[in-house]
């Protein structure tokens, strides 16, 4: 529920100028621009502003930008999303699921070489994906950054 | 005239030169956003560019069942507030456009003269804002869904961005704006 103020109350009325509902009522905008003459200015400003900026129209634009674009198109077309990039993850996810079962074979000490097959099997993923894990995307960035 | 959705299939398929197509259709629209955003036309290019090109390596991700230029001006907001950012970062200020053009009879050249200057001096978000209401024509529902936040959202920032608009125009003795 909207609690019923001045800025609330300007807020709605330009919001219902817009074409959007808001939560408050007409009556309820009204009632309260009855007494308050602060926002009656305010709203009556406000109108004057939509009326402005209403009344101005866009630029034409006419710069081109494909011959600039097409030379940096890459020369392979995008291809429709078939990715299989998940396979070499649910083989991975498998083997070390087979692993873990035979670890738990009572009473069986398979040796050092043994604990080493879970790294070298996440690192044969990667080298395989030709990714590295560790690496920091400088591109990215926080959302309103 | 090819429509988007035919377009976007055959890119897919490796026509490259659909996508001019794609490009010449949307990039006057694209320019005024971006200066819009950006206050100047040459940045506004260099985000344009980018954009296409990003689109064109994310052409298989797009769902065709959506329209193509909401879903583009989400790639091509983030060029431009990267663009900012990194302008930001270099201490550089070079605004000097808005995609206000030819005003209606009704109003004074110079008034539209000291609107686009006023407009230059709010912050990149509220001039978007004002722009995509205002000149486009969009709706709250609309505006949402090229700016990625509720209707609500949408509903205080478009308020306190006209606030802040009406609050520089009084400041600068604009016809018929007052404090109250």
């Amino acid at each position: 529920m909207t609690k019923l103020n001045c800025e609330s109350v300007c807020m709605a009325a330009m919001a219902i100028a817009d074409g959007y509902q808001s939560e408050l009522s007409s009556d309820q905008i009204e009632a309260h621009l009855a007494d308050c003459s602060g926002c009656r200015h305010e709203l009556g400003q406000l109108r004057l502003l939509f009326t402005l900026l209403d009344a101005q129209e866009r630029r034409q634009r006419t710069e081109n930008v494909w011959t600039l674009v097409e030379r940096r198109l890459p020369d392979a077309a995008p291809a429709q999303s078939t990715s299989r990039a998940w396979h070499p993850f649910m083989i991975l996810g498998v083997l070390l699921l087979g692993y873990r079962i035979v670890e738990m074979v009572p009473e069986r000490d398979f040796g050092l070489l043994f604990k080493l097959i879970p790294v070298v099997l996440v690192i044969g993923a990667f080298t395989y994906l030709r990714e590295n894990p560790f690496k920091i995307d400088s591109e990215l960035s926080l959302e309103g950054e | 005239m090819m429509d988007d959705r035919a377009a976007i299939e055959r890119c897919r398929a490796g026509d490259k030169e659909a996508f001019r197509h794609v490009v010449e259709h949307y990039q006057a629209e694209a320019i005024g956003h971006a200066v819009a955003i950006l206050g100047n036309c040459e940045d506004a290019m260099d985000a344009v560019q980018e954009a296409f090109i990003d689109t064109f390596q994310a052409l298989d991700r797009i769902d065709l069942a959506r329209r193509f230029y909401p879903w583009f001006y989400i790639i091509l907001r983030n060029r431009c507030y990267k663009l900012a950012a990194g302008r930001k970062k270099r201490e550089m200020n070079i605004s000097d456009e808005t995609e206000i053009g030819a005003p209606a009879s009704s109003i004074r050249p110079e008034d539209t003269m000291l609107l686009e200057q006023v407009m230059l001096e709010l912050p990149i978000e509220d001039r978007e804002l004002i722009t995509l209401r205002h000149l486009d024509g969009l709706s709250y529902e609309e505006l949402a869904e090229r700016l990625e936040v509720p209707q609500g959202t949408i509903m205080s920032r478009l308020y306190y961005a006209r606030k802040k608009l009406r609050e520089k125009l009084v400041r600068h003795s604009f016809k018929g704006f007052s404090e109250g």
